[in-house]
């Protein structure tokens, strides 16, 4: 499954917004926080899980969901979040904890909610796949159209959620599609060090589901792979298994020293950046040309500029309104 | 309750009691389905969902694989998408294998949207022992859901309240930890407490959550209780009425929302208070209760409040043992005796 | 009058059974049909209905023990 250049352009459009977005995160983030680094001072207070080079995973995926299908993803939501249309400026002020954020700051960036594109995600382990299976049961029960994608990290795949939602959601033959994003890497511990298989697509057959591994965190091979199984969930064929080869290029959270990497990594996956890739590439095919590229990259920018001013300028909330909003 | 005489009388279980309501709730709201281990074919190991299968079918009545995490976590996902569903936490001792789905997906997922979904949902499940299942099988712990923000808790002592609580749990658009005691459930071998099987109106009702009930009316001694504590304190006050002493009972019927009005007001009037709670006693609904009294008004009481809850410890299996430790009305009586002698 | 009689083929064995639960009081009016008592053999239970309609006399209590063939309660 190829995408059009329609596609590859949106998939150009929202890895660089995902990146710009992070980036200014990342630069906000030690504001307050220098030469004293104290996690709960600055503009962006708290933990800071930043998804800088796993972008081709979310949009791979998202690129064949529209608003009505639903997303679970993980402590590290940004990336999966702007593919899915959540709303930018309200994601930004949430993650700055102002009273006009997605929750009203209740959350903030581990739980970002965003009911109009069916968005949301747990900042705990595996634990966003049995709302993910949930919600996919709730369009076969309904008769209503939509599939279910969750998001999951490789060192997820060892907790009990991961097998129990596994064999509900086969079982069950239910619309949903599990994504694996292996960035090698659980905080300091490798996959290696963490996980009895080298890859984790071939736990699909201990539940009777097909499992893929995308290598080379490639949005055009993940747009492929999740184009199959998506349509195979929409075709009520039941749950999908994919792993996706993917890297983070900044630390487990913001303030990682990262002294667990082996000595080069960062340089290699830094020359193996997916966005510059992705533009190469698209110049290469003739999807794109160079002045578009650039159009696209300053209309990023734009948009992500756009999102932080909101997020800089908007009110902290009453803190007051810490007592609401606990029941429905 | 007070008897009904004469035609339509109708007495049900507490079992009966749910699995009538569901039912109701099924026939007009397609949006309800109940997912949970031996819930269908079965009828559920306490008999609170029998025949539901056979009106509303597999696709609606879902007997699932032992993966507690999964179904809980399924539930909060069709919940935010529109269904209504129903899940069994077949003990709830099992929490433990879970409880992520419950305390920090089910119960958080309303704050953390900002109030911008809705998790309509209800957890039912057992509680209590008497009947040597052990400390695995045997707890109650209210006070750990009670404790945890975002759940509403009920634990009904009765069937008129059983059916009129899960009536208004299953229209309520948060979550609800529906918490019934397997000694009230008149399932014969778990133990029966006839007094659990009361008259229940056929159609459809509800009960607001937050209304405790006072079940007889006293003057001496307020006795607060919830799901089988309520029938031990009424039979304390049996026991006290014979030596002059008038007991009122409280049941509480939800423990979130917590209607502390009742208690203080009964308390005003009596002078007394004794919690019984059959979950542990330490950091839990008997000191709550009482705390909830105390630090709004001291003058009036006239002796030290007092608790007859379970020990500190782990439930055993042995007979004498966990008799021993359970409370029962003559601990209720001798809590009195404590209060009349200070 | 009418007997309640537990039906000889309600259960297979030949095990004796406990009346766990009385579903209608003492001098109630029942109608064929109403389910009026549940009695139990091992774990399982097993309900009793209304053989006709009129006033119900209970004859045996809840937690007797009972037997495939015994009057349980009256009808009149």
């Amino acid at each position: 499954m190829a995408p059009t250049i329609a596609q590859k352009r949106w998939m150009y459009r929202h890895m660089l917004i995902s990146r710009r977005f992070e980036e200014a995160i990342e630069r906000i983030y030690f504001e307050g926080k220098t030469p004293a680094f104290n996690m709960a001072n600055g503009p962006i207070p708290g933990e800071m899980h930043l998804s800088n080079g796993q972008e081709p995973c979310a949009v791979g995926v998202c690129a064949h969901l529209d608003a009505g299908d639903v997303v679970t993803s993980t402590h590290r939501p940004h990336h999966v979040a702007v593919a899915k249309g959540v709303d930018l400026k309200r994601m930004a002020a949430e993650i700055f904890g102002k009273a006009a954020g997605l929750s009203g700051g209740r959350g903030g960036h581990m739980h970002i909610f965003d009911p109009a594109v069916n968005f949301s995600c747990s900042g705990i382990i595996a634990q966003g796949m049995g709302p993910a299976v949930g919600a996919a049961l709730s369009r076969k029960l309904q008769g209503k159209p939509g599939v279910a994608v969750a998001f999951l990290g490789e060192g997820a795949v060892n907790q009990g959620a991961f097998h129990e939602t596994l064999n509900l959601a086969a079982l069950w033959q239910l619309p949903v599609v599990f994504v694996v994003e292996d960035n090698a890497w659980g905080i300091s511990v490798s996959k290696r060090q963490s996980t009895a298989v080298p890859r984790n697509d071939v736990r699909a057959a201990a539940y009777g589901m097909p499992g893929t591994y995308v290598p080379g965190n490639d949005p055009l091979a993940v747009f492929a792979a999740a184009g199959e199984a998506i349509e195979r969930a929409r075709g009520g064929a039941g749950p999908t298994l994919i792993e996706i080869e993917t890297y983070r290029l900044a630390g487990h959270f913001m303030g990682d020293a990262e002294g667990y990497r082996p000595a080069g990594e960062k340089d290699a996956l830094f020359a193996r950046d997916p966005i510059p890739a992705l533009r190469r590439r698209l110049i290469e095919d003739g999807s794109l040309d160079e002045a578009e590229a650039d159009a696209i990259e300053a209309a990023a920018q734009a948009t992500v500029d756009e999102a932080i001013a909101f997020a800089r300028a908007a009110d902290y909330p009453a803190p007051e309104t810490a007592l609401e909003r606990v029941f429905a | 309750m007070t008897e009904q005489t004469g035609r339509n009388e109708r007495r049900l279980t507490i079992a009966r009691a749910m699995a009538e309501a569901v039912a109701q709730e099924m026939r007009i709201d397609p949006r309800v389905f109940l997912m949970g281990e031996d819930i269908a074919t079965l009828g559920g190991v306490f008999g609170n969902t029998r025949g539901l299968v056979e009106e509303f079918g597999p696709e609606r009545v879902r007997d699932t694989p032992i993966s507690e995490t999964a179904f809980i976590g399924a539930a909060v996902g069709a919940a935010a998408d529109g269904m209504r569903p129903v899940v069994e936490l077949m003990f709830v001792d099992f929490f433990g294998v879970c409880m992520d789905a419950i305390y920090n997906l089910m119960a958080k997922n309303i704050y953390f949207s900002g109030g911008g979904i809705k998790v309509p949902m209800v957890l039912m499940t057992s509680t209590g022992g008497g009947y040597s299942d052990a400390g695995q099988h045997s707890q109650c712990l209210y006070a750990t859901f009670a404790h945890l923000p975002g759940m509403k808790v009920v634990a009904p002592s009765n069937a008129y309240d059983a059916k009129g609580l899960m009536t208004a749990a299953l229209r309520d658009d948060s979550p609800v930890v529906y918490m019934f005691h397997k000694g009230l459930q008149g399932m014969g071998w778990l133990g029966t407490e006839p007094g659990a099987t009361v008259d229940v109106p056929e159609t459809s009702y509800t009960l607001p959550f937050g209304q405790a009930a006072v079940v007889r009316e006293g003057r001496d001694v307020t006795i607060v209780g919830l799901a089988m504590g309520v029938h031990n304190a009424l039979k304390a006050a049996d026991d006290l009425a014979r030596r002059g002493v008038s007991a009122e009972v409280i049941d509480l019927r939800t423990l979130v929302p917590l209607d502390r009005d009742t208690i203080r007001r009964s308390v005003a009037k009596t002078g007394r208070l004794i919690v019984v709670d059959e979950d542990y006693h330490s950091f839990g609904v008997s000191g709550e209760i009482i705390a909830s009294v105390v630090e709004h008004d001291l003058r009036g009481l006239k002796a030290p409040p007092q608790r007859v809850a379970y020990p500190d410890v782990p439930i055993p299996f042995s007979r004498p043992m966990e008799q021993f430790c359970l409370p029962n009305p003559a601990k209720i009586v001798q809590a009195f005796d404590r209060m009349a002698q200070a | 009058m009418t007997d309640i009689i537990i039906p000889i083929d309600l259960w297979a064995e030949d095990r004796e059974a406990v009346v766990t639960a009385w579903l209608a009081r003492d001098g109630a009016e029942v109608r064929e049909g109403d389910l009026l008592a549940e009695i139990m053999v091992e774990k399982v239970q097993h309900e009793i209905r209304a053989p006709a309609t009129g006033r119900l006399t209970i004859l045996r209590q809840a937690d007797d023990i009972v037997r495939k063939g015994d009057a349980i309660g009256r009808i009149g």
